[in-house]
């Protein structure tokens, strides 16, 4: 095995990759422009989503207001409650967002004001309904709730002073709840929840074209023939094009990682959900990602590389890396939910690990078990479908596939 | 410079079921000749064309090219020789000067060789005008051109061209016939596999009929016209199949 071979492929490849449209756009365009830009976009129509409804007026139907005409006042007092009245469908006009909220007092007595032993009134009953899945009608109960609790304290306060006591008798202490979690944690957190999922599909997405083209791609048009002819051999052709997958993968998944970076930290800074001066990434936590992100680029450029070279042409080859891409996916995504701690030997299964260990990174934990079996794993299992690249390349039924 | 010694290659397909490519073959071809391998589809022209490229391992017998074994030797063999087919394809997003810089650079060229080389060969074959347009710009002919530059960059001494003229019009492929004479009077070895009769009796010193992976008969186009007593090559062809299918019932 000859270095200047290896290279001489390794730069026509990248080169070739370069003048390509197409890995331009998945390299660099996707991780760096729309991946934050996507981000973005969906944080600004939530946040504006939810201000809107909560500028909007709810509109509240009563029936049976005559029965408390104390809460009615209570919610007349609110600019953002409108009371009308209406009688029939209402739950179809709840529904159709006509109306966001009922209240259905029920006939009874006026409520007791007096609390004595052995009291024998039932407590009135409201009923109330709304559509959890209109934003609006959420909007609506959050207020009416609100009032309704500060309504039931003023009962409950009249019917203590009745007896000589006030409120402090329902609250013997107070709690007091303090974050200490520093910032950088926190934003770690944020971050680690989905960070480490887009980065792995990152690496698979970026590196996919090139992987495609410079295998089967070149066994279709009839490159690869002239290739073989000449002083390379094929472990020679096989490591440089699987380098140059790498080092685009890798691009990929760093610019993916600048670009979310920004697109997290940008709105949350606006929001003033964090301090942005409290961010600092230590250059040894850099580090560590790449310690544990660059086996992940090897695996993922190796298994893209064996496809590559097994599959008679691009189209062929497409259809196989798509299984492989929703398998990543999906175990990327275990990584999202919240709570879920793997086991140890669970840390040898590779993305899985990738992204566990990431998000113990982005929160400041550095597990070295953990570490080690990703490695491990992810550099076992590369080696392998290197290896496995090799040999498909050297048998004529698979270069020579028709 | 090449021989070849009762050379065989077996395929099998998908049901297992075995395809004798080539069947014990035996030829050889010198310097400063142009040797024909005629045959129809499926003769086994490439298979024995790839077996002396060393781009497959033959499953019998063995092939000396440039005094080198295919199989022992392909290292030495690569160097010396140049391939060409139908269907080799070319880098569309380089150049035709990238192009010829890599090819010259993965066959162990100099830099200082390459450039001279290049400039000889692109004056030659008139690549000059469009030696920095890149290829997926180029006409047929061009690329055509590109291709053979591509394939003797390196000077080997010996040429493997499958097909060279397949699918080309009738205008590019005899630019391509005339640089083959052009490399049979500078000495090189020449083999070349085609399907058209007229092609091989217009070129060729020596002619192979090949057919279901076996040699029916091979010499001079005079040499089988004394033989058959034909003048048409394509009587010969037809004479030599329907002898073989009798030989067989
Ligand atoms: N890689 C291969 N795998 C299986 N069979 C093959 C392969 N290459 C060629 N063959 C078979 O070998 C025979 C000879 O093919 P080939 O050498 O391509 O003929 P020609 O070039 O003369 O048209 C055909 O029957 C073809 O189907
Ligand atoms: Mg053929």
């Amino acid at each position: 095995m000859n270095r200047k071979n290896i290279s001489l492929v390794f730069k026509k490849e990248i080169q070739g990759a370069i003048r390509d449209r197409r890995t331009l756009i998945s390299m660099i365009v996707v991780p760096l422009i729309f991946y934050p830009l996507l981000f973005l976009g969906i944080g600004y129509f939530s946040v504006i989503g939810q201000r809107n409804s909560e500028n909007i007026p709810s509109l509240i139907s009563i029936t049976g207001a005559e029965n408390s005409p104390e809460l009615i006042e209570i919610l007349k007092k609110d600019k953002n409650i409108t009371i009308i009245h209406s009688e029939n469908n209402l739950d179809d006009k709840l529904v159709a967002d006509n109306i966001q909220l009922t209240i259905d007092i029920p006939e009874q007595i006026e409520i007791e004001r007096d609390y004595r032993e052995n009291n024998k009134i039932i407590p009135l009953s409201l009923n109330m309904h709304y559509d959890s899945t209109a934003q609006n009608s959420l909007v609506a109960k959050k207020r009416v709730s609100l009032l309704i609790d500060a309504f039931r304290r003023k009962i409950i306060e009249e019917r203590l002073n009745k007896i000589g006591l006030n409120s402090d008798f329902l609250e013997p202490f107070r709690e007091q709840w303090l974050d200490i979690a520093p910032e950088e944690k926190k934003i770690g957190f944020m971050l680690g929840s989905i960070l480490p999922y887009l980065v792995i599909i990152l690496i698979f997405v970026g590196a996919m074209h090139t992987a495609v083209d410079i295998t089967a791609g070149e066994k279709e048009r009839g490159t690869l023939a002239t290739l073989l002819v000449s002083q390379l051999s094929r472990l020679e052709i096989v490591s440089g094009k699987y380098f140059s997958v790498m080092v685009i993968s890798a691009i990929s998944m760093l610019l993916g990682m600048v670009g979310l970076s920004i697109a997290f930290l940008v709105p949350a800074y606006l929001l003033g959900e964090v301090s942005i001066i409290n961010v600092h990434f230590s250059f040894t936590l850099f580090l560590l990602f790449l310690l544990i992100l660059a086996p992940l680029v090897g695996f993922a450029s190796a298994i893209l590389i064996l496809i590559g070279i097994f599959a008679r042409n691009s189209r062929e080859a497409s259809s196989y890396t798509t299984p492989i891409y929703m398998v990543a996916i999906f175990l990327g995504m275990i990584s999202l939910s919240q709570g879920i701690e793997l086991a140890q030997p669970l840390f040898f299964i590779p993305i899985l690990n990738n992204s566990f260990v990431f998000k113990e990174l982005l929160m400041g934990t550095i597990d070295w078990n953990h570490i080690t079996a990703t490695l491990i794993s992810n550099i076992g299992i590369a080696l392998l479908a290197l290896f496995g690249t090799v040999k498909l390349f050297n048998r004529e039924s698979v270069i020579f596939r028709s | 410079m090449i021989k070849v010694h009762h050379l065989k290659k077996e395929f099998f397909d998908k049901k297992g079921g075995k395809i004798e490519a080539v069947n014990d073959i035996n030829f050889h071809c010198l310097k400063s000749q142009i040797f024909g391998l005629l045959g129809p589809n499926g003769a086994g022209k490439t298979t024995t064309l790839r077996i002396l490229a060393t781009m497959m391992k033959p499953t019998a017998g063995e092939a000396l090219v440039n005094g080198y074994q295919v199989v022992k030797e392909a290292h030495k063999v690569r160097q010396s020789i140049g391939f060409l087919s139908g269907e080799t394809g070319l880098y569309d997003r380089f150049t035709p000067r990238e192009t010829i810089l890599f090819f010259g650079r993965i066959n162990g060229l100099s830099e200082k060789l390459i450039s001279t080389r290049m400039s000889d060969i692109f004056k030659i074959l008139d690549m000059e005008s469009f030696k920095d347009v890149r290829v997926d710009k180029l006409s047929t002919g061009m690329k055509q051109k590109l291709s053979i530059a591509r394939a003797i960059i390196h000077n080997p001494p010996i040429l493997i061209l499958d097909e060279p003229t397949a699918g080309l019009d009738v205008i590019t492929a005899r630019v391509v016939v005339n640089y083959i004479k052009e490399f049979r009077n500078q000495g090189k070895c020449i083999i070349f596999s085609t399907h058209q009769m007229a092609e091989a009796e217009k070129l060729c010193d020596e002619i192979a009929i090949i057919h279901k992976g076996k040699i029916l008969s091979s010499g001079t186009l005079a040499e089988l016209q004394a033989k058959f007593q034909e003048q048409d090559l394509e009587e010969i062809f037809f004479k030599l199949v329907k002898v073989k299918a009798e030989g067989e019932v």
